[in-house]
């Protein structure tokens, strides 16, 4: 086992990665938590453990760097780089190409244009409001009673499909609301909302200039709806890394152990 | 870094003003008339916002959907911001403009009177005439305020004045890159014409231009777009990461800083020379105007990436921003858009993007 | 010009089109007379509907093959069009187009086509749905024809200098720009009406220019005759909503209004007013009433929120509302006494600067006022319009004045004329039943 020679740390508003990589910038070591409240007794936690881990694989003190909206809070890191370099960066070295990727956070999602040479061209970002992001699915996902875990499946096996026209996660309450008053079924609903927030993605990505191919990274992506909707939605092949949400703190790593 | 010449707070600019018997007239954005306003015993104060206003009382006369400058001035002037003021200003140079000095004569009607100004938008034969004749109507209705009367050479003779402050003003702009003060001074020094006496403001400006070196100028620079550089804390952020906005296309800033007029006449003479400015949203300029125009700046100033610093809801600016950044994409110069509101803190999400400009930065 | 196209106009545009849509007319005047789409509280559209939808979609159909066969020049709304139409030239209304885009509701879907192309959503929705049809080619009237000319006035707003920037820049063909100063007080100054005057010189001597003729002075009096004619019946039709119960209703206004927008110098404009004048009196004659059972009168101010009317104006009806008059539809009427056509010149000096959106906030409340007293109203919706800053701003205070010192309920609105995602059906549904409440309480 290889040793970690630089660390990457990515405080996200809903969860925390800790990546650690090797001399070559394989990912050779991961953390992943649940944000907690007392974000920097957390940080602090997890950038112990990861020490500890470099020194039982023999790597010595390494270079940590921080990226994600908590990035000032990390004041073991050396340097701050913004999450936008940061997914980037991580995708590139992953897929080994360029194109756009759209990172979909708990709190925020964003579009980043990345030339063949991994460098950021553009990007957007939406932080501002909910929808578009992580959070417009988990207040839906309250109001309709379906777990968030089924809530991709759900929206796949649904056979129907209902058109939510609100664009804001409180208006698209009311929606949701009104028609189950109305007796709408739930599944199309699900499938509906998922639709809203893809497309939402896809304003952002036409604003940034989709150049083939899609890349997805973020903890929502785990929901299998979301990458599905996409490709049909864009009539683009969607290209998944392997740890789609360790791809901010593995680009940070790598930025860190290109600064050694 | 240098140190900025001294210059006098505004409220103490304008007490010392009012004790020698002068009044003071409150002027709105775009295009201020400082030498007629000076000729008739008015000293000039901006008021770009300010930010920071309590917006709860102009909440009541104007919609969310306002923008900052204009709803902040409103709230400015009925928590008592403007009380030392003897005249408010309200050139045309929005709708959101129209309708706030609309709304100050026909409703507010506050104790000063408020006096409304066009500017021409259309850029053939009779706007400059028109301009000219607007700005006599303004001089006689300063002289109904004030009962003064000076004649067409006085006049003239601020206009030449304010000339001289402005070719000061541009040098400034022009020499940012050898000054060696921080984004923070050098937006103060500037932004210090919005309501120093002009002769003030040539003393700050030659001072300043003393300090000139041979290129002062950091590795990272940039050129800021829009309407104000607020608020100051993003200047305070800039200094920390050691980036220096090299070329302003700020509204209240390089944007508006007209070359002299030719006529004898002070009002053709002063039309003349606004109709002659860089080329700019609030007058309707050709989008190709613009878009020549900042490319230029960029060039001629050497900054390394641009930043659109817009104030939410400001329809002039946004209409063009997606020309202006197709026209730098096609330069290959980097751009990032941030949306701010006057009375926001700077948030977390406009360093986020500023920072990853200052990241495509090679 | 192009032989083919010229033939092609011919064709569909005058022969073929115009077949077609007469058989639509008639097919929806038979159904209109077996009841069809009839609501419990609302009164049918007049008979003459269908009559005026075909005359609007003959407009459009005709500019679907207009390009290379006549010269087209886009304008805006409260533009001098007269000397273009003596002109020749085709007449198109980007404001108009938008308007159909919204009430057949595809405006978002377009309007998402500009705002990815960096337009932002705080920009007027009239100007996101027209750009967003342009770049991605999608309209629901088949095909918009170029512009050979584009005419921008600023009576309206500040916007449409923007917009036609924009259009310039894209069809990179000539902009004429009528820079109407903003009226704040009582009168337009003599410098401010010269102004205007050099530039519609200005603009005739470019339009002269494209359309390849001079303007014949006679021509241009036969059109501003025209004009004034059919602004008169326009204002004649809404001024018969003073009798109670009204005949008809804003929201007939709205939709009926297109052909006094954009064929207003046409003889078959005026022919169609004078028609629906008399179809109106008829219905006063019959006791015929918009809402069946009127109670309450109320007035709409601003633009019409496109793709909520019928929605919106059954609710009203529910609560026995009517809403009897608009300064919107007001606005195409009231400046019929500036019209001379023996001075033609001078009248459009004077009309195209006073139209009420180019006057301050406290004539729109005096207008409103007089309004309130003509048509006997109970209250006041104002729609305050995110897209419209020009007839928004200043609502405020007009509000509080009109349920203050005038005690007539007034209600604020807020929503969009053309975007449905600002638009939230629950929350306004409430403030209209609230409103309804208010009048209800006061008798």
């Amino acid at each position: 086992m290889t040793g970690i020679s630089a660390l990457g740390i990515d405080v996200g508003s809903a969860t925390v990665k800790v990546v650690g990589v090797d001399d070559a910038g394989a990912l050779c070591w991961d953390a992943l938590e649940p944000a907690q409240a007392r974000a920097e007794v957390q940080i602090a936690r997890m950038v112990e453990d990861a020490r500890r881990a470099c020194d039982t694989l023999g790597g010595g003190k390494v270079a940590l760097i921080a990226t994600g909206c908590g990035r000032g809070l990390v004041h073991q890191a050396v340097r701050e780089v913004t999450e936008i370099t940061c997914h980037a960066r991580g995708v590139f070295r992953e897929v080994g190409h360029g194109g756009t990727l759209v990172d979909v956070g708990g709190q925020d999602s964003k579009v980043i244009a990345i030339d063949p040479g991994g460098a950021v061209t553009d990007f957007a970002m939406n932080d501002k409001c909910a929808a578009g992001t992580g959070r417009f699915l988990e207040n839906a996902a309250r109001h309709l009673g379906v777990p968030l875990e089924s809530l991709g499946r759900v929206a796949l096996e649904a056979r129907e499909e209902v058109r939510i026209s609100s664009t804001c996660t409180v208006f698209a309450e009311s929606e949701i609301v009104s028609l189950l008053a109305h007796g709408v079924a739930v599944e199309p609903i699900v499938r509906g909302i998922h639709r809203a927030l893809i497309l939402r993605l896809v304003a952002m990505i036409r604003s940034v200039g989709l150049v083939a191919p899609l890349m997805l990274s973020g903890g929502v992506v785990c929901n299998p709806a979301i990458s599905d909707l996409l490709a049909a939605e864009t009539g683009q092949k969607v290209v998944l890394p392997r740890h789609p949400q360790l791809m901010g703190a593995y680009g940070a790593a790598l930025i860190a152990l290109e600064a050694r | 870094m240098g140190a900025l010449p001294a210059i006098a707070p505004r409220a103490e600019v304008i007490r010392h003003h009012r004790q020698q018997g002068g009044q003071v007239a409150a002027v709105l954005p775009v295009y201020a008339p400082r030498a007629l306003l000076r000729a008739y015993g008015f000293l000039p104060v901006e008021v770009w916002g300010p930010p920071g206003v309590r917006t709860s009382d102009g909440a009541s006369h104007l919609q969310p959907y306002v923008c900052s400058i204009v709803r902040n001035a409103l709230s400015f002037l009925l928590s008592g911001g403007l009380d030392s003021t003897d005249l408010i200003l309200v050139p045309h140079a929005c709708d959101s403009l129209q309708g706030l000095g609309s709304i100050l004569l026909d409703f507010v009607k506050p104790r000063q009177p408020v006096v409304p100004l066009y500017f021409p938008r259309s850029d053939g034969a009779g706007a400059q005439g028109f301009l000219a004749e607007e700005l006599r109507r303004l001089a006689t209705r300063m002289g109904e305020i004030t009962s003064r009367a000076p004649a067409a050479d006085e006049i003239l003779q601020y206009v030449v004045d304010e000339e001289t402050g402005d070719r000061l003003l541009l040098e400034l702009h022009e020499a940012r890159r050898q000054l060696p003060l921080t984004n923070a001074d050098f937006y103060r020094l500037i932004r210090s014409r919005e309501y120093l006496p002009r002769e003030a403001f040539e003393t700050a400006a030659r001072q300043a231009l003393t300090m000139r070196q041979p290129d002062a100028a950091p590795a990272r620079t940039l050129l800021l777009s829009g309407v104000v550089p607020e608020p100051t804390s993003l200047m305070a952020a800039l200094d920390e990461r050691q980036v220096q906005i090299v070329a302003d296309d700020t509204l209240c800033g390089r944007r508006r800083v007209c070359p002299p007029g030719r006529s004898s006449d002070p009002f053709e003479r002063l039309s003349q020379s606004w109709l002659g400015g860089p080329p700019d949203s609030t007058r309707g300029s050709s989008l190709a105007a613009r878009s020549n125009y900042l490319v230029s700046r960029v060039k001629a100033s050497g900054a390394r990436g641009v930043v659109f610093h817009m104030v939410k809801f400001c329809e002039p600016e946004l209409f063009y921003l997606p020309s202006l950044r197709k026209a730098l994409q096609r330069e290959g110069v980097p751009s990032v858009v941030l949306e701010v509101d006057l009375n926001d803190a700077l948030s977390q999400q406009v360093l986020t993007r500023l920072d990853a400009l200052l990241e495509m930065i090679p | 010009m192009n032989p083919a196209a010229g033939l092609a106009y011919a064709c569909n545009a005058r022969v073929l089109g115009p077949a077609a849509l007469r058989a639509a007319r008639l097919y929806a005047e038979r159904q209109a007379r077996g009841g069809a789409g009839r609501s419990p509280h609302l009164a049918p559209p007049l008979r003459i509907a269908p009559r005026c939808k075909e005359m609007v979609a003959r407009h459009w159909l005709e500019g679907r093959h207009a390009q290379g066969v006549r010269k087209v020049a886009w304008v805006t709304s409260g533009a001098p069009v007269e000397f273009l139409t003596a002109l020749g030239f085709y007449l198109l209304y980007p404001e108009n187009h938008a308007a159909i885009c919204g009430t057949a509701r595809v405006a978002v879907d377009l309007a998402t086509a500009a705002e990815e192309a960096g337009y932002s959503r705080d920009l007027c929705s009239y100007v996101r749905t027209d750009l967003g049809s342009l770049f991605s080619g999608r309209t629901p009237v088949g095909r918009l024809p170029r512009p050979d000319l584009l005419l921008a006035c600023t009576n309206i707003c500040q916007t449409v200098l923007f917009w036609y920037r924009v259009l310039a820049e894209h069809f990179g063909v000539p902009l004429v720009i009528v820079d109407t100063p903003f009226v704040y007080g009582e009168e337009a100054p003599p410098h401010a009406l010269q102004y205007v005057g050099t530039q519609i010189d200005e603009a005739v001597a470019v339009a002269e220019k494209v359309a390849g003729r001079a303007l014949s002075a006679q021509s241009f009096e036969r059109v501003a005759t025209r004009s004034r004619r059919a602004t008169e019946l326009w204002l004649e039709i809404l001024q018969r909503n003073r009798h109670m119960p009204a005949p008809i209703s804003a929201f007939d206004q709205f939709v009926l209004m297109a052909p006094i927008v954009e064929l207003r110098g046409q003889a078959a404009t005026v022919d169609l007013y004078a028609a629906m004048l008399r179809e109106v009196d008829e219905r006063i004659r019959r006791g015929m009433a918009s809402v069946r059972e009127e109670k309450y009168r109320v007035l709409w101010d601003n633009l019409p929120i496109w793709y909520r009317l019928r929605a919106v104006a059954e609710l009203l009806a529910e609560r026995r509302i009517a809403v009897v008059a608009s300064t919107y539809t007001n606005a195409w009427g009231e400046l019929a006494p500036y019209l001379d056509p023996a001075r033609p010149r001078e009248s459009m000096i004077r009309a195209y600067t006073y139209p009420i959106l180019n006057r301050g906030t406290g004539h729109k409340l005096h207008i409103m006022q007089g309004m309130i007293d003509d048509y006997h109203l109970d209250g006041v919706i104002l729609h305050s319009d995110r897209s419209c800053k020009p007839y928004s701003l200043g609502q405020m205070d007009q509000r509080e004045r009109l349920s203050g010192s005038l005690k007539r309920p007034a209600l604020l609105l807020e929503a969009d004329h053309n975007d449905m995602r600002c638009y939230a059906d629950e929350q306004a549904a409430t403030r209209l039943a609230a409103f309804a409440e208010m009048l209800e309480a006061q008798r």
